[in-house]
């Protein structure tokens, strides 16, 4: 179903872009992307194919590249080394006529709290060149899908995090853009305002077959809206696939082991890898995390083996492969997340 | 985009923040209208004897515009830095705007508050009797004159608020003005300076404005102060236009 749905996305997205090699379409397209700033490699050489029509979710903690990934490729940086293009138009080369065919929300909702959400929507129309009835009317439709009408005229100042999130995508979507670039959409929002942005992304992929390109710190966010996942960390991309085929690559139950004597394990990763069956065994977190096929029967023998060695053992936890276990067997840590200090929100 | 339609555009949006803050505009206002009355209740008395100055007060009415203009200038070099930090500048320049236009805008809208303000001192510095031998023509000249020195201005503010991205650069950048008016004739002719200070007046680009606005209010048509004051407007337009598109650059680069 979803093979067919890119598969339309992709002829859709080859007739804009009067591509003749439908094999040869990417919506975005990078090959060893660098960004230097002074001694620090914000990004370090990042390759990617993202297929028209698809949500594309780029999972990073913070500082590992993300958003500087995204200011090249919405052309507001220039990449220190490689090349990148978007909707089939080099970022450097093109970068205005990029600029005219994306949409983008920045992590910060970067909008004026002194305009009304009206008026800002009508201003960023305006800059996009739209006149006249066709302006009022797409102002107008925009404010219904994101439930701003009843906002519409107030300050912007007045809204709420969440109310400013959702007329940060309004804003990106005015100009009805192929793609669209969201840095972080949800961070710093509550469950209910996140659950609203989560249904906007989704409907703008599935119904209008929108190329969206997503940064988050957060996995289930990454697992949740995804057709294919990127992880980055420190500026390099270290694991790729869609969801389904990372958690599959585990290829194993996770038995993680809380050990309470801090000094206690290294030890007891050294005798659970030692179990019959255990594929590997990984430290994080004060707890030792261990790869076994059929964990229920394995976990048994494990704490079995722990106590047997005079290991004290605290929680012990059987999981099927999750996305931070992605990242964790990556990076060697588990995915860290920071919030701002209090999260927004309020989705009326 | 036509550049020109942005910098409409964005010229109305710094129009309406302005609208929508008023104290700010009031500040802005109140501060050299206050240092006009000061100055006047305090030297215009003695201007006649001391410099050969009959009307004192229609030879205060450029300060209090050029003051003003400043004013202006540094509240937007404020509101551009707002923008950056809050992530709006951003968003302006991933419009397909030309990013130029983007910037031009907000200066636009510091001449057209130069305009207002400049129109305001003059009506008060009609209550107080300076007159304009140059009539209505005249005003308009002044007018004009004040846009193009608040959007030349204006861009050292923009210049700043670019390159550094700090409030308190930008309030900084505000000041400029102020050495150049006490180096310049702002208060008394040159023939009474001592000699170090008539040298920095004549290479002073603040003492042509100001002779050339002098001209309309005090003195009646004199196309050589207004052709020197506008070779000094557009000597300053191009130094800030300079340095602003340059930190433009620098910012998105």
């Amino acid at each position: 179903m979803r093979l067919a749905k890119t598969r339309h996305n992709i002829s859709k997205f080859a007739e804009r872009t009067q591509c003749p090699t439908l094999d040869s379409v990417s919506a975005i397209w990078a090959r060893g992307l660098v960004k230097h700033f002074d001694e620090v490699r914000a990004v370090d050489g990042i390759d990617l194919d993202i297929a028209p029509g698809t949500i594309f979710g780029f999972l990073g903690q913070n500082g590992s590249g993300k958003t500087t990934t995204i200011r090249m490729l919405t052309t507001l940086l220039r990449p220190t080394a490689g090349s990148a293009r978007v909707d089939g138009l080099d970022i450097l080369d093109d970068a205005r006529a990029v600029r005219r065919r994306i949409g983008v929300a920045l992590q910060e909702a970067g909008l004026d709290d002194i305009q009304t959400g009206r008026e800002l929507l009508t201003l960023q129309a305006r800059l996009f060149g739209m006149g006249g009835n066709a302006r009022r009317q797409r102002v107008d439709e925009l404010l219904a899908v994101v439930d701003l009408e009843d906002a519409a005229d107030r300050a912007i100042g007045t809204y709420s995090g969440g109310m400013k999130r959702r007329l940060d995508l309004a804003a990106a979507l005015v100009h009805r853009p192929g793609i669209i670039f969201l840095d972080e959409p949800t961070t710093g929002l509550d469950p209910v305002s996140r659950e609203a942005i989560w249904r906007y992304v989704n409907r703008l992929s599935v119904e209008d077959g929108i190329t969206v390109f997503l940064t988050t710190q957060y996995l289930e966010e990454a697992d949740r809206l995804a057709h294919d996942l990127a992880i980055i960390d420190e500026g390099r991309i270290i694991a790729r696939g869609s969801p389904a085929e990372m958690k599959a690559s585990i290829g194993t139950d996770v038995v993680t082991v809380e050990v309470p004597v801090a000094d206690g394990l290294g030890r007891a990763a050294e005798v659970a890898a030692g179990v019959a069956g255990v594929e590997r065994v990984q430290i994080a977190d004060g707890a030792a995390v261990v790869y076994v096929p059929d964990g229920a029967r394995a976990v048994a023998r494990i704490v079995l083996a722990l106590d047997d060695a005079g290991i004290e053992v605290g929680d012990v936890g059987i999981s099927r492969p999750s996305l931070d276990d992605v990242f964790l067997e990556a990076t060697g840590h588990h995915l860290r997340v920071e919030e701002p200090a209090a999260a927004e929100g309020g989705a009326a | 985009m036509q550049p020109l339609a942005t910098v409409y555009f964005l010229t109305v949006r710094s129009l309406r923040e302005a609208v929508r803050n008023p104290a700010q505009e009031v500040g802005n206002i109140f501060v050299p209208l206050f240092f006009f009355a000061v100055t006047v209740g305090s030297i215009g008395s003695i201007a006649a004897d001391a410099f050969g100055i009959d009307n004192f007060t229609g030879f205060q009415v450029p300060v209090a515009i050029l003051s003003a203009a400043s004013s202006i200038s540094a509240s937007a070099g404020l509101g551009t830095i707002t923008d950056i930090q809050r992530g709006y500048f951003d968003k302006l320049l991933l419009t397909p705007a030309p990013r130029s236009a983007i910037v031009l805008g907000r200066i636009a809208a510091d001449g057209v508050r130069a305009v207002i303000i400049t129109g305001v001192i003059v009506v008060v510095g009609l209550i107080f009797r300076t007159g304009f031998d140059t009539g209505v023509f005249g005003v308009i000249v002044l007018l004009a004159g004040s846009f193009f020195f608040g959007t030349a201005y204006s861009g050292f503010n923009a210049a700043v608020a670019l390159r550094t991205g700090s409030p308190q650069a930008a309030a900084a950048g505000g000041l400029l003005l102020f050495p150049l008016i006490f180096l310049s004739t702002a208060f008394a002719p040159k023939e009474v300076f001592a000699d170090w200070l008539q040298v920095l007046a004549t290479i002073n680009p603040i003492t042509y404005i100001l002779e050339a606005q002098r001209s309309l209010i005090i003195e009646g048509w004199n196309a050589l102060d207004l052709l020197r004051g506008a070779a000094a407007i557009v000597g300053f337009g191009i130094a800030s236009f300079t340095l602003t598109f340059l930190a433009l650059r620098w910012r998105t680069s």
